[in-house]
């Protein structure tokens, strides 16, 4: 049921990962809701995230973040990636003040979201849990390119480009940053993290 | 998608951004192995061919399913939400969608990086059907089931593959440790892997109810997930908000 979560990895890798994002509820509060969206999205960009975007519009890599302002639209879910706990208790402070109405979700580890939300006097409203994969989980590929691949949980990046981009980087044809800023141009909701992506394509390469 | 064999010159450049792997080139051309492509237009956004010889077709019934559940950019009709989910606990903070006593689950069919088939799809809603779970109605995967109360899905999309579909519903949270264990029995007779989530209205104290269910179960729950902080409001009459 969700595009931010399912996201694999190490404690450590995980800890810097986080994606915070807002919506309208339809028939709630989502018609004519897209200026606050709007106001939501200007003020995550003033805490430099690593990645934003509106899956309607694209993200930093593919559009840019003037493209995605002006295309904001009351269905719009604005998204922005950040890289530390203490960042986004500094954004939800943000955004406590904005006081725009509309719904917050953070993704990322579930005890330093708690933190943050506490250190900025929120109370948690709903948490969903990840259970991991189940199944015929033999089909899956290897762990390391999941932990990059589960990023764009509509599936966006496939595997086999990550693989193609490990090759590129090993034959001294790319870098691992260039790599994880095409892969997160396919994600076109914005949510991929690529300084992580980057790291893990470090090590996959190192 | 559609290839133009007239303009492709069959450079491979497409090939490595399919997520099912159906790309390939033969004998200097690309081949689309139609039975494995979603239809999710990522080889075409990707914008990576030099000669624009990928091209978007209009689909019909039942291979359209393909693309309204696995191209992100589409939004379903019956949702008005972009991508192939729904706001679920996201909006929570005013929908109140999943109350105090209830827990949420989501069953993602194919995800990740696998795809499924819709007998699949059907196979593991029909077992949790049996525990008289709640469907959710705005989910796409429940507007294609022709009895919601046995989970079946129309037979004539059956054999149709998506690059994921959720299977969303709630249950009173004392179903959640047997819900959990059919989900478990269920998942070693399916072709494909799903993402499995599960979640609740956070308690006054802070506890979370799902958690204990879940580890009475032996289930990991994995140090990751989502959190609405609560900052949503509803309109007030008259369509202003404070």
């Amino acid at each position: 049921m969700t595009h931010t979560l399912h996201r694999a990895g190490t404690a450590t890798s995980l800890g810097n990962d986080f994606v915070v994002f807002a919506m309208g509820a339809q028939n709630v509060n989502r018609d004519g809701c897209a200026p606050r969206l709007r106001r939501i999205f200007e003020k995550m960009l003033e805490f430099e995230p690593v990645n934003y975007g509106d899956m309607k519009t694209g993200n930093k890599f593919s559009v840019g973040n003037e493209k995605i302002l002006e295309s904001i639209k009351d269905n719009s879910i604005v998204h922005a990636v950040f890289t530390s706990a203490e960042k986004v208790a500094e954004v939800l402070k943000a955004l406590k003040e904005l006081d725009a109405g509309m719904s917050v979700v953070v993704s990322g580890v579930l005890e330093a979201t708690g933190e943050c939300c506490g250190k900025v006097g929120l109370h948690r409203h709903t948490v969903e849990h990840s259970l991991g994969i189940w199944g015929n989980i033999a089909r899956l590929t290897e762990q390391e390119v999941l932990h990059i691949s589960t990023m764009c949980g509509h599936g966006m990046v496939a595997f086999s480009l990550i693989k193609y981009m490990v090759e590129e980087i090993k034959a001294g044809r790319t870098t691992p940053g260039k790599a994880s800023e095409e892969l997160s141009r396919m994600c076109h909701c914005g949510v991929m993290n690529p300084v992580r992506a980057a790291e893990l394509l470090t090590l996959m390469t190192s | 998608m559609y290839v133009d064999k007239e303009k492709c010159i069959g450079c491979g450049s497409c090939v490595t951004y399919c997520p099912m792997q159906a790309l390939s080139v033969v004998e200097d051309s690309l081949d689309i192995n139609h039975n494995e492509c979603v239809e999710c237009n990522i080889c075409y956004r990707a914008g990576v061919c030099p000669c624009d010889a990928l091209e978007i077709k209009e689909l019909s019934w039942p291979r359209i399913v393909r693309s309204v559940f696995s191209d992100p950019l589409l939004s379903h009709g019956n949702t008005g939400v972009p991508g192939r989910g729904t706001e679920e606990m996201k909006t929570n903070d005013v929908t109140n969608r999943f109350r105090p006593g209830y827990i949420g689950i989501a069953i993602e069919m194919g995800r990740p990086g696998t795809g499924t088939r819709f007998y699949d799809v059907e196979k593991v809603a029909m077992a949790v059907a049996e525990h008289d779970v709640k469907f959710e109605i705005l989910n796409p995967v429940t507007h294609l089931m022709t009895n919601r109360a046995t989970g079946q899905i129309n037979p004539e999309v059956l054999n149709e593959k998506a690059l994921s579909a959720i299977i969303e519903f709630e249950i009173p949270s004392e179903k959640t440790r047997e819900v959990l264990r059919t989900i478990k029995d269920v998942s070693a007779e399916i072709e494909t892997v799903f993402s499995l989530d599960i979640c609740s209205r956070v308690a006054q104290d802070g506890i979370l109810p799902q958690v204990a269910p879940v580890e009475q179960e032996d289930i990991a729950l994995s140090i990751n997930g989502k959190t609405n902080v609560g900052l949503g409001r509803v309109k007030e009459k008259g369509g202003a908000m404070a």
